[in-house]
């Protein structure tokens, strides 16, 4: 599977009601290294908005509340979108079908996450 | 006493190399035809590329990253790949009118035929391009190209009724003889020639360049708010010398040498052989900038190295870049295809492509995790939202208005 195969996928609960659709893959660097030089990324989850398929410009991962009225359109476009964990998703084909239990996250970043340039 | 000269110096260029064949013609056609009945847009453009400019050059300073990095991060591969493939054509084709700019330019000087110039031209960008230092390639042609504000002297010197163009610049209506549709699509032309995408990969890959850091974050800001009006002033004043010199005999400009006749008309041969040096420090400037641009653009969004501060064996794919987009354009320019129609439709695409590379830009620099917290602050970004419905305005009517019109015709 490749990256493009979950991007823009329609995402589904376990009943198959349309849950929305993957905008983004969001990748954690914390494995073992690989070979000794790189750290393999984990696919830690995906994110999901409920009406559409296009991108959120990465505004799902902070507060950032401007420029105003962009941040807001694109808000209000992705109004709903949460994060699941790859652990909650059971199969994935042409679609993304979720577990049964599956659990809403927050698509924010925690505050600590936050890199700031250094000069 | 250094920091005063480095600060004179910055703006100088800033002036010189405001100018490009884009403004040189689109000002020069536009004011033979219209008068300064559209004298607002080069003001309304020289607001936007100062606002964007400084916008670009906050982002390269602070997160060191240049343009089309920040745009493949910020719109995916594949988004951006359409972004550049876009983005670098029409850098292109303002290549090319740049290079045909440097051609016509030594052919009023030389009378030697255009399509021998050519592969002068651009054998000699390329040279600069390999060999000359990045500082002194900027310098010496935005202080070369300072000379053209002969035009503001000649303006003056042909002793114009000043009260009719104050008339026009103030209070502007659509002259008579020309549509509304033809008024609109020449004002898009104009904000393309302010505004074009080069310049902004050129002042923020530059910025990496140099090295900027946040420490020289002021100094940059002057150079553009100083720097960019002046030069927008000189390209109202190219303007007003074609509008006094072509409008009341309705002759439309469409060629280099007509450009240049109100400055030899006012002022004789040597204000001609100073108008010709301005205009090949300017077209040259301006091909240096975009064909280095070429490179930029492709290397920075697949991760080549690139950047004058390296030698060419260590970024060999950014100069072969560069090596075939000159080839590119002069192959299109010996099929004598008129520069100053390459011209013209590259200002107005220019405009067509100019939200692709503004829309980035904007996000990254709102966003915390790039900039901390040198991140717009709210007048900016008030401005920033004008100027988004505007370039996008412009560029949603471009291509309608440019079917409609018969590009302008």
């Amino acid at each position: 599977m490749i990256l493009s195969d979950l991007l823009d996928a329609p995402v589904r609960a376990a009943s198959g009601d349309l849950l929305g659709y993957v905008v983004d893959v969001r990748l954690v660097l914390d494995g073992p290294l690989d070979g000794g030089i790189l750290v393999t990324p984990r696919v830690h989850g995906l994110l999901v908005s409920p009406r559409t398929g296009t991108s959120f410009l990465g505004y799902e991962r902070t507060d950032v509340r401007s420029p105003a009225l962009l941040a807001r359109w694109l808000r209000w476009r992705h109004r709903g979108t949460f994060l699941v964990r790859w652990s909650d998703v059971a199969a994935v084909g042409g679609d993304v079908t979720l577990a049964q239990d599956y659990r809403r996250w927050s698509p924010t970043f925690p505050e600590t996450v936050h890199q700031h340039p250094t000069t | 006493m250094k920091r005063l000269l480095g600060v004179a110096l910055g703006v100088l260029t800033a002036i010189g190399g405001f100018l490009d064949i884009g403004d040189l013609v689109t000002n020069a056609v536009v004011g033979s035809r219209f008068g300064l009945n559209l004298a607002w847009v080069v003001v309304v453009g020289v607001v936007g590329i100062c606002l964007f400019a400084q916008m670009s050059g906050r982002v390269a300073a602070v997160s060191g990253r240049a343009t089309f990095e920040i745009i493949r991060e910020r719109l995916g591969p594949r988004t951006a790949g359409a972004n550049l493939v876009a983005s670098f054509l029409i850098n292109l084709l303002t290549l090319t009118a740049e290079v045909g700019g440097i051609a016509l330019a030594l052919q009023l000087a030389s009378s030697v035929e255009p399509r021998l110039w050519i592969p002068v031209a651009g054998l000699a960008v390329w040279l600069v391009i390999w060999r000359a230092k990045f500082s002194i390639l900027e310098n010496v042609t935005g202080l070369l190209g300072l000379t053209l504000v002969v035009f503001a002297v000649a303006l003056f010197l042909l002793g114009p009724d000043w009260s009719e163009l104050a008339d026009q610049a103030l209070s502007p209506t659509v002259p008579g003889d020309e549509g509304h549709a033809v008024y609109w699509y020449y004002a898009i032309a104009l904000f393309g020639a302010a505004m074009t995408p080069y310049e902004v990969f050129f002042f923020s890959s530059g910025a990496r360049e140099e090295k900027w850091t946040v420490k020289d974050l002021s100094q940059s800001r002057l150079n553009v708010l100083v720097g960019f009006p002046l030069g927008g002033i000189l390209s109202v004043a190219i303007a007003a010398c074609a509008a006094v010199v072509f409008l009341p005999a309705s002759v439309e400009v469409s060629s280099l040498s007509q450009i240049v006749l109100p400055v030899a008309l006012a002022g004789g041969k040597l204000a001609l052989a100073v108008v010709i040096v301005g205009i090949v420090a300017a077209t040259f400037g301006a091909a240096l900038e975009t064909g280095l641009s070429s490179g930029y653009t492709l290397a920075q969004y697949l991760g080549w190295s690139w950047g004058k501060f390296r030698r060419p064996a260590q970024a060999a794919r950014f100069h072969l870049t560069m090596i075939i987009a000159l080839l590119v354009a002069v192959a299109v320019l010996m099929t004598s295809v008129d520069p100053i129609k390459v011209t013209e439709f590259s200002v107005v695409f220019s405009a067509v492509a100019l939200p692709l590379t503004y829309l980035p830009i904007l996000l990254v620099a709102n966003d915390p995790e790039y900039m901390g917290k040198h991140v717009n602050g709210r007048v900016t970004n008030a401005l920033a939202l004008v100027y988004l419905v505007v370039i996008l305005a412009a560029s949603l009517a471009a291509i309608p208005l440019m079917i409609a019109t018969g590009a302008g015709s």
